[in-house]
């Protein structure tokens, strides 16, 4: 039953990434002008679906989590996942962690993480959720904060290893 | 089952290790890492590709761009003015074979990747679209602007990726994603392969192969301010440096005029074109003194130079003084929301800053680095001595940014980058497919082979010193930041030198806090701290030593380029000045691992192209636009 589930989960994912053919990408604007995206690598060339990891602890998940937070594709989302990890990652539940590692592993295209994020594009239904909305209202800084870095990971030498 | 055993607080602890046996190992999955796995797996060769990240997730996906090839879709085009271009904007520095190489290659390695099913935007008529980009010229300079930059919407980097990757999945590629590399296997001055950590369990693999390929990267995370993702962090470079091989030109570092401070994510151009100006503590206007004309919008390396003045002359803003304001809330809202959207949020998210009240800390921001490992135009590594000059080194290979061809030289020009990545990438995997046959025996390896990376991975597992590692590196990164950024002479980078010393010495008194061994984060960013600092201190000795400015490379107190002749004037009577005396060669640097020495030699530049008939190599000028 969970197998048919994931398949048709995956399913759904794959088919959130047919756009309809004629489909613009959002221009970013400061990024010049971007000519129509006809997207036909992620048509033709699909990569193998993510699937979650077996028999993983909640620990060990969280562990695993942290160093894929940390390093990303550009530093935009270096520093916002690493920011947003040590404000959450120790205190999320089973069913947020397996969220949240839906959303930071299952994207191919890091800047669709941080488009998202930003609200700058719709978040496809399948990230759809607490995280997501956790994720939004981090990025928006509304206590105005400085972000200069990621953080160090000394926050979490508590002796809690 | 073999082990290594770590002696580490009187302890012994076991690290289980993997032995595979491939055909081919490249270190890397970023675009320049794909195409070489790619291209091996085409061609037969039983590849393995061991990459610290997912490969979509390689800085390479941040390239949004485009690749140049003179492809002749939007006017005529030529490759050679496209090497001409490259050439000049290397300031001579580039080694004329390898731009040869590269901008001849361009339009087919751009029709190949169209072939892989890369969607290349299109003009109206279904031709590849490519649209202007800066140093990019027509007919050697004379002719105006060219526009040769071909992409794919605003996401070149990210379906180059995509691409590659899925394309070698066909092929049967191997992938150890999330392993770390440690180290080369090298025995007689051949590298037999890599030893890696796999980050999932803690085991240790050693890959054996004829053929290791190194496309890890560039190291802009050396700097306090970069524009790079954290995962820069120059492992290849390192991993070289330790074999006791060189690396090349690393004191070329690309800076970006307007980076946010201490984010670093990068602020375009596109702003100051809009109206926004750069303001110094006093609240002036301070580009009208330096650019008189092109004021804010004059070249970006007079514009990092001009900030770089104002900090250093104490009108720095901030509670430091170490950094400009980029003022943009003299412009109405409206203009800020419909033509600089992106800005605001990401001022508002990285800086905590609202763009219509209040001006964007900014700070001149390392970019891109020009030097790294040397190679020759087949993306062979070598070596280099007075007496049997270049030298391949068995068994090693290197490409993309990791890579020194040299193509970039002294400065690199824009949409050149991901261009290095294909082609060299793919002449990897080409050089290795004329040398060597699938399924060939490999020599036998030392069975201890490795032992000092586990040792040392033991060592800073369980180390307890006294300082931790984000505090050696936020001084490593200031100290680059102060002594080896945009604006260099010599005695403050001598003062550089000395305090960079200093700080390697600070590595034997380190303080890891994770003992474990699973998803260990806090081993994996020591190890790229030691990898950082080995490229630290090879960028600024090498940058003390050469008195001159060339490109990217800027003293105060060497205002002018130091040619074999003084091109300024005319050639006819001149003396050419034997390479002792002059600048226009590359920096070789080693290092001593153990105490962080750097020595430095020097080799020439290669002015000559791949054939003097087909494609005129262009003697040295001065540079001007």
């Amino acid at each position: 039953m969970l197998s048919i589930l994931t398949e048709l989960v995956s399913g759904v994912c794959q088919a959130s990434w047919r756009p309809a053919v004629a489909e613009l990408v959002t221009t970013r604007g400061y990024k010049g002008e971007a000519p129509d995206d006809s997207r036909g690598d992620l048509i033709e060339i699909p990569l193998p679906p993510w699937t979650e990891k077996d028999g993983e602890t909640m620990d060990i998940k969280r562990r695993r989590l942290l160093f894929q937070s940390r390093k990303r594709g550009m530093l935009e989302n270096c520093i916002l996942l690493s920011l947003f990890a040590k404000q959450y990652l120790n205190t999320m539940t089973e069913h947020q962690l397996r969220q949240y590692d839906r959303l930071i592993n299952e994207p191919s295209n890091d800047w669709d993480i941080y488009y998202w994020a930003t609200e700058a594009q719709p978040v496809p239904d399948v990230y759809t959720g607490e995280i997501m909305d956790l994720l939004k209202e981090f990025t928006k800084n509304k206590d105005q904060e400085q972000r200069l870095d990621a953080p160090n990971l000394e926050y979490l030498d508590k002796g809690s290893q | 089952m073999f082990c290594f055993v770590g002696r580490c607080l009187q302890m012994s602890t076991q690290y289980p290790v993997v032995d595979h046996e491939f055909d081919a190992v490249v270190v890397g999955a970023g675009g320049a890492g794909l195409r070489a796995a790619f291209g091996l797996s085409e061609a037969g060769f039983n590849t393995a590709c061991v990459t610290k990240l997912f490969p979509t997730r390689s800085h390479t996906v941040a390239a949004q761009g485009g690749i140049n090839a003179a492809l002749g879709n939007m006017e005529g085009d030529d490759w050679r003015w496209h090497f001409y271009d490259t050439v000049k904007g290397s300031d001579w520095l580039g080694d004329q074979d390898a731009i040869h190489y590269m901008t001849e290659q361009a339009p087919h390695a751009v029709v190949e990747l169209e072939n892989f099913g890369m969607p290349f935007s299109r003009t109206e008529d279904g031709k590849i679209y490519q649209r202007a980009f800066g140093g990019q010229s027509l007919k050697f300079g004379k002719g105006g602007q060219a526009h040769r930059c071909c992409c794919v919407a605003d996401r070149t980097g990210h379906s180059l990726l995509h691409t590659l990757y899925g394309r070698s999945l066909r092929y049967d590629t191997s992938y150890f994603v999330e392993y770390f590399a440690l180290d080369l296997l090298m025995e007689d001055g051949e590298c037999k392969g890599v030893i890696a950590l796999c980050m999932e369990d803690g085991s240790i693999h050693r890959f054996r192969s004829k053929n290791t390929v190194i496309a890890t990267g560039g190291y802009g995370r050396t700097y306090f301010s970069c524009t790079s993702a954290h995962t820069s962090t120059g492992d290849g470079n390192a991993m070289v440096t330790r074999a006791g091989l060189p690396c090349q030109d690393l004191e070329f570092v690309q800076f970006h005029p307007t980076g946010i401070y201490g984010a670093g994510c990068l602020i375009t151009e596109g702003c100051r074109g809009e109206g926004g100006i750069l303001i110094n503590s006093e609240g002036e206007r301070f580009m009208e003194r330096y650019a008189p004309n092109a004021k804010d919008l004059a070249s970006r390396d007079v514009v990092s130079r001009s900030i770089t003045i104002e900090i250093r002359e104490g009108r720095g803003c901030g509670p430091e003084k170490d950094h400009a304001y980029l003022q943009l809330h003299h412009l109405p809202p409206q203009q800020l929301a419909t033509r600089l959207p992106g800005i605001s949020e990401t001022a508002m998210i990285f800086a905590g800053v609202d763009v219509t009240k209040e001006p964007i800390p900014v700070l001149p921001t390392v970019h891109y680095n020009m030097g790294g490992i040397p190679t020759n135009y087949r993306g062979q590594v070598i070596t280099h001595t007075t007496e049997e000059g270049d030298k391949v080194v068995p068994g090693l290979f290197a490409c993309g940014e990791a890579a020194c061809a040299s193509v970039h030289g002294a400065n690199r020009l824009g949409a050149n980058s991901l261009l290095d990545l294909v082609v060299f990438g793919r002449a990897c995997a080409h050089t290795i497919a004329d040398i060597c046959t699938p399924g060939e025996k490999l020599s036998p390896l030392k069975p201890n082979a490795g032992e000092e990376s586990v040792a040392n991975l033991d060592k800073l597992r369980f180390a307890d010193g006294n300082m931790r590692t984000s505090e050696i590196r936020v001084n490593m990164q200031k100290t680059m930041q102060n002594h080896a950024a945009v604006f260099r002479t010599g005695k403050v980078l001598k003062e550089g030198c000395d305090k960079m010393d200093a700080i390697y010495q600070t590595l034997d008194d380190i303080k890891t806090f994770d003992r474990g061994i699973v998803w260990n984060t806090d081993l994996v960013e020591t190890l790229e701290l030691q990898n950082l600092m080995l490229n630290a201190v090879q960028t600024i000795n090498s940058a003390e030593q050469r008195q001159e400015s060339r490109g990217a490379h800027s003293r105060e107190d060497f205002k002018d380029r130091m040619d074999e002749l003084d091109y300024a004037k005319p050639l006819a009577g001149q003396v050419r000045k034997p390479i002792e005396e002059h600048w226009r060669k590359h920096t070789l640097s080693t290092v001593d691992p153990k105490t962080g020495k750097v020595t430095l030699k020097y080799r020439p530049v290669i002015d000559n192209s791949l054939d003097a008939e087909d494609c005129a190599a262009i003697p040295p000028a001065i540079r001007s636009y």
